[in-house]
């Protein structure tokens, strides 16, 4: 099987890995590139853990093959904070309602959050249920997940109001 | 005058999260060391059967394979996966069978562990697994416990009569149960099930062992307990290691409740790493976990109750028989708690309690949370309601008439109960729920599709078993030039938010600022012993440890404050003065003072000074279980059509002490209640009867809750401080996964008037007894003979 050189915008930047045909794009994002804010909990598209975004839409990253995200915008949870350093606000309504446990779904629920607030920026509680129910959380009780999406959605859409 | 609390009792943010947020946590799959090996093991496909020949060759020569290890390359000694033998006292070790080496030298269920690999990478570990030859003599197998210790069954272990791998009676049988039942006025009974419910973290086992210099051996791995797993380690399996040849660190962990108190491929990764010398790190898949690692342990029971007309619980009598699976780990210990809690729960001055546990050719099974009380509350909740309904009382009543209060023995007899609030979370949990509107008697026939039910459950919970398992801990503070304090602590930290509570408590002890506490845990080098997150024990026992070192450090800042103050012409003794988020001042003066900086800058780098950094350790030994309690209220709905049932409202109301930090206290109701709702409904371990594979081995096969299945919750806290526990606190992080599942049972009976008797009471279960009647359910408890 042919090795290549793959490239891969992530987080805006473009970085260049050596790639097999059959290597998925979790395992790129993990291994080759060093960003292992990604986590893999199933490998079969059941969890959500790995979710991140491609052009903007959640996939799960251990469904990918890497090879078919090339050249395309891929963020991952390390690219949500601001350039300056300051957390996206559901990475801080995550810390202020203690809406992770052990973390390990957490990547994949802030990018199928982010997604979902990019998509519907005014959702309901019964939105971010639905939203968010390929994500699986062992820990939480998804209680303080949806309350902390409901949070940050406020104060997205508050902030945008002020800079309108 | 009122006490002072700066951070206990608030919501503080838990430290860990800006970690877990920013993707920047790191487990111990994200770790890497230079020259590490992939490490992977090859699993058994018969649930039974003798291992004639493996020819390691072919495997061997792939290149990138640098060693392939069998069961001759093991260790000669057993040992067990749980690691609680170190931990008990020698009376408690038959339930501690060490029964099992590294690499299987007979397959014991489909998944047990044949042989093992290290390669340059992740393919040709792989590609190495399927060039194995191994030339297996297949053998019958005995797949549930009863054909287990049927006459003439296959046996599991050579060396184990009947596959009885643990008997006991309760050690504290009392009264005359036979008289009490004899001359009752009402006998009730159920028998039932639990399924093999998955700890199901999310991050699949995994373990890194390297050496460092001087040849020393590093294990990295997900430990509930590295201190007490290093011990076992050497004990028992390394024995030409002792407990200062390794260094375990548990980085952050995905995930716990309790599977990560037992061994995982830990053992796997340091015969690799020594056969190879070179670092190795093994993992595993979510099939594999699902099939080779552990669960809950399935426990048959029978409880029979009796009561007299008016109330009075009279008689109890429990059960068990347990399904430990191929090797025993913890199912004994936890079919004893289940025994504890069950019988311990209420007061009865007659009790009678038997178990069995028996070894089939399945996945070993193991601890988790809830350690035997979800198991036993199932049933037990299910015949107290039968029993209620015969004299025809409401259950909440027929609970409140019976509760033990201080003074009474406590269920981990023969110490006696010092605390309970029991009583106050069912009135609060009622109140909130709505009980008395809600409940309208037994009996009540509703029509239509969709059924409405309510019912109820309560609990009791230790918060560490002092008296029985090591409990002490230690807790060592340092404090920086900058008035940071280093906070150096045991437990581990798999999400349950302990570090931020102690955290708090570290903060409030010491007068220093919470914001300015730096929390090391995780590395036995560095953390002082102790034997690890479970049984709900650290908040109680870590927490007074720490409670202990702040007050040292509050009086080492106070003793350096009068020298400071008399620089700036005040007169104070180390008795006047007081420290408090991170500011020294006069307690009768408190706009006089300054920042502990000057103390803590001074205390380091001041030449002239005397001393040194100030520094503090603190201990805790706790003798006592000290439980915690909680009551809980569950409205169902059932569908008549469809079987399924949806928890529309759940109510609990928790008997903590005192929170710490109300908002992790919350957490941990939550995400337990919801643990507890898939184990009521929808978790279905299922193994093929015939060939032993385990069958729901995937996130499709086996259903989570997801977002969609959470209930409208309201989760109260009822708070008294227990006089033992640091700023009286109990422990919580188990408790809320016992009620559901009975609470919801007798829901279920209230709207449609059937009883399931195994776990999950999921669609098909229910409307097959919607159907037929659930005396008519085909097959009958192999423990008492009563329908399923
Ligand atoms: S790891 Fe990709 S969905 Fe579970
Ligand atoms: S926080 Fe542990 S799985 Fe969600």
């Amino acid at each position: 099987m042919a090795r290549q050189i793959g490239s891969f915008k992530i987080n805006g930047r473009v970085r260049e890995a050596i790639i097999e045909p059959q290597m998925l794009l979790v395992d790129v994002i993990r291994e080759k590139i060093g960003l292992t804010g990604t986590k893999r909990a199933c490998a079969s598209g059941n969890c959500g853990a790995c979710t991140v975004l491609v052009e903007g839409l959640p996939v799960c990253s251990c469904l990918t093959l890497a090879i078919t995200a090339q050249n395309k915008d891929i963020r991952t949870v390390e690219g949500l904070r601001a350039a300056d350093g300051e957390l996206h606000p559901l990475q801080q309504a995550f810390i202020d309602h203690c809406a992770s446990q052990c973390g390990f779904c957490t990547a994949g629920m802030l990018m199928s959050a982010t997604a979902l607030l990019e998509a519907n920026p005014r959702p309901t509680r019964d939105d971010v249920n639905r939203g968010l129910s390929g994500n699986v959380c062992r820990c939480t009780g998804y209680v303080k997940i949806v309350d902390a999406v409901l949070d940050a959605a406020q104060k997205i859409v508050a902030a945008r109001e002020v800079t309108a | 005058m009122s006490e002072h609390l700066s951070y206990v009792g608030k919501r503080m943010p838990k430290p860990d999260l800006a970690g877990k947020v920013t993707g920047e946590a790191k487990y111990t799959e994200d770790l890497v060391i230079p020259g590490m090996l992939e490490g992977r093991i090859l699993r058994s496909p018969h649930a039974h059967a003798l291992i004639k020949s493996i020819d390691i060759s072919k495997a061997k020569a792939l290149p990138g394979v640098v060693c392939v290890l069998t069961h001759k390359d093991c260790p000669e000694q057993k040992f067990s996966r749980s690691t609680m033998a170190e931990a008990l006292p020698e009376f408690a070790f038959s339930g501690e069978r060490q029964d099992q080496y590294i690499l299987s030298e007979k397959a014991r269920y489909v998944g047990d562990w044949i042989a093992a690999v290290a390669a340059e990478d992740i393919y040709a570990a792989e590609r190495a697994l399927e060039l194995i030859e191994v030339e297996y003599e297949v053998l019958p197998a005995v797949l549930d416990p009863f054909s287990a210790m049927a006459k003439d069954a296959p046996k599991v272990h050579d060396d184990v009569k009947a596959n009885v791998a643990f008997e006991m009676d309760h050690p504290f049988n009392t009264g005359d149960v036979d008289k009490a039942f004899a001359e009752a006025d009402a006998v009730a009974e159920f028998s039932g099930v639990n399924s093999r419910q998955k700890h199901l973290h999310l991050e699949t086992d995994a373990a890194i062992a390297y050496f460092e210099a001087d040849s020393r051996l590093v294990i990295v791995s997900p430990s509930q307990g590295p201190h007490l797993a290093k011990k076992h380690l050497t004990r028992r399996v390394f024995t030409d290691l002792d407990d200062g040849d390794i260094r375990w660190i548990s980085p952050t962990i995905g995930g716990g409740f309790g599977a990560r108190l037992a061994l995982g491929v830990e053992p796997v990764a340091v015969l690799l790493a020594r056969a190879s010398k070179r670092p190795v790190r093994v993992t595993s898949t979510r099939e594999e976990d699902f099939s080779g690692y552990s669960s809950r342990t399935d426990q048959h029971q029978t409880i029979r109750v009796a009561a007299t007309k008016d109330g009075k619980l009279l008689a109890v009598e429990q059960k068990i028989v347990s399904d430990a699976g191929a090797y025993l780990s913890h199912s004994a210990t936890t079919s004893i708690v289940n025994m504890q809690k069950t019988l311990g729960l209420l007061r009865c001055d007659n009790i009678r309690g038997h178990l069995t546990v028996a070894y089939t050719n399945t996945p070993t099974t193991s601890g988790f949370r809830g350690y035997g009380n979800p198991e036993g509350a199932f049933v037990f909740q299910q015949a107290l309601d039968r029993l209620a309904e015969k004299i025809g009382m409401d259950p909440m009543e027929f609970r409140l008439r019976n509760l033990k209060q201080v003074g009474d023995p406590s269920c981990f007899v023969p110490s006696v109960l010092e605390h309970t609030k029991l009583e106050e979370c069912i009135r609060l949990g009622a109140e909130r729920f709505g009980w008395s509107q809600k409940w309208t008697g037994w009996g009540e026939k509703r029509e239509g599709r969709y059924r409405r039910g309510v019912g109820m459950s309560i609990l009791t919970h230790a918060s560490g078993a002092g008296g029985f398992l090591l409990e002490h801990s230690s807790a060592v503070m340092k404090v920086l030039s900058d008035g940071t304090l280093n906070l150096i602590v045991s437990p581990c930290e798999m999400g349950q938010g302990i570090l931020g509570a102690l955290a708090q408590v570290g903060a409030e002890s010491s007068g220093l600022r919470y914001e300015q506490v730096r929390v090391t845990t995780g590395d036995t080098d560095v953390t002082m012993f102790d034997i690890g997150s479970h049984a709900s024990r650290s908040m109680l026992v870590i927490g007074n440890a720490v409670a202990a070192a702040g007050a040292k450090v509050k009086d080492q800042i106070k003793a350096l404050a009068v020298a400071k103050f008399e620089l700036r012409q005040v007169s104070a003794t180390a008795e006047q003065i007081d420290v408090r988020e991170g500011r020294v001042f006069l307690t009768d003066n408190p706009k006089i003072g300054f920042d502990v900086r000057e103390i803590a800058y001074d205390a380091i780098y001041n030449f002239g000074a005397e001393g040194g950094q100030i520094v503090a350790t603190g201990s805790y030994l706790s003798t006592s279980h000290h439980p915690n309690h909680q009551a809980a209220f569950a409205e169902v709905e059932v569908d008549t059509e469809t079987g399924q049932v949806t928890v529309a409202r759940y109510v609990v109301a928790h008997d903590i002490g005192r929170a710490i930090n109300p908002l992790l206290v919350e957490a941990q109701l939550e995400g337990s209640a919801v643990q507890g709702i898939g184990f009521a409904l929808t978790e279905d371990f299922v193994i093929d009867p015939v060939s032993g594979e385990v069958l729901s081995d995937s996130l499709l096969t086996y259903r989570l809750p997801t977002t969609m299945d959470v209930p409208d919750m309201d989760n109260l806290l009822v708070e008294d401080p227990l006089p033992a526990g640091p700023y009286g606190a109990k422990g919580v992080g188990e408790a809320g996964l016992v009620n559901p599942a009975p609470s919801i049972a007798n829901a279920v009976y209230d709207a449609v008037g059937i009883r399931i008797h195994s776990l999950p009471m999921s669609a098909d279960k229910v409307l097959w007894a919607l159907r037929h009647g659930d005396q008519a359910a085909k097959g009958s408890s192999r423990v008492s003979g009563q329908h399923l």
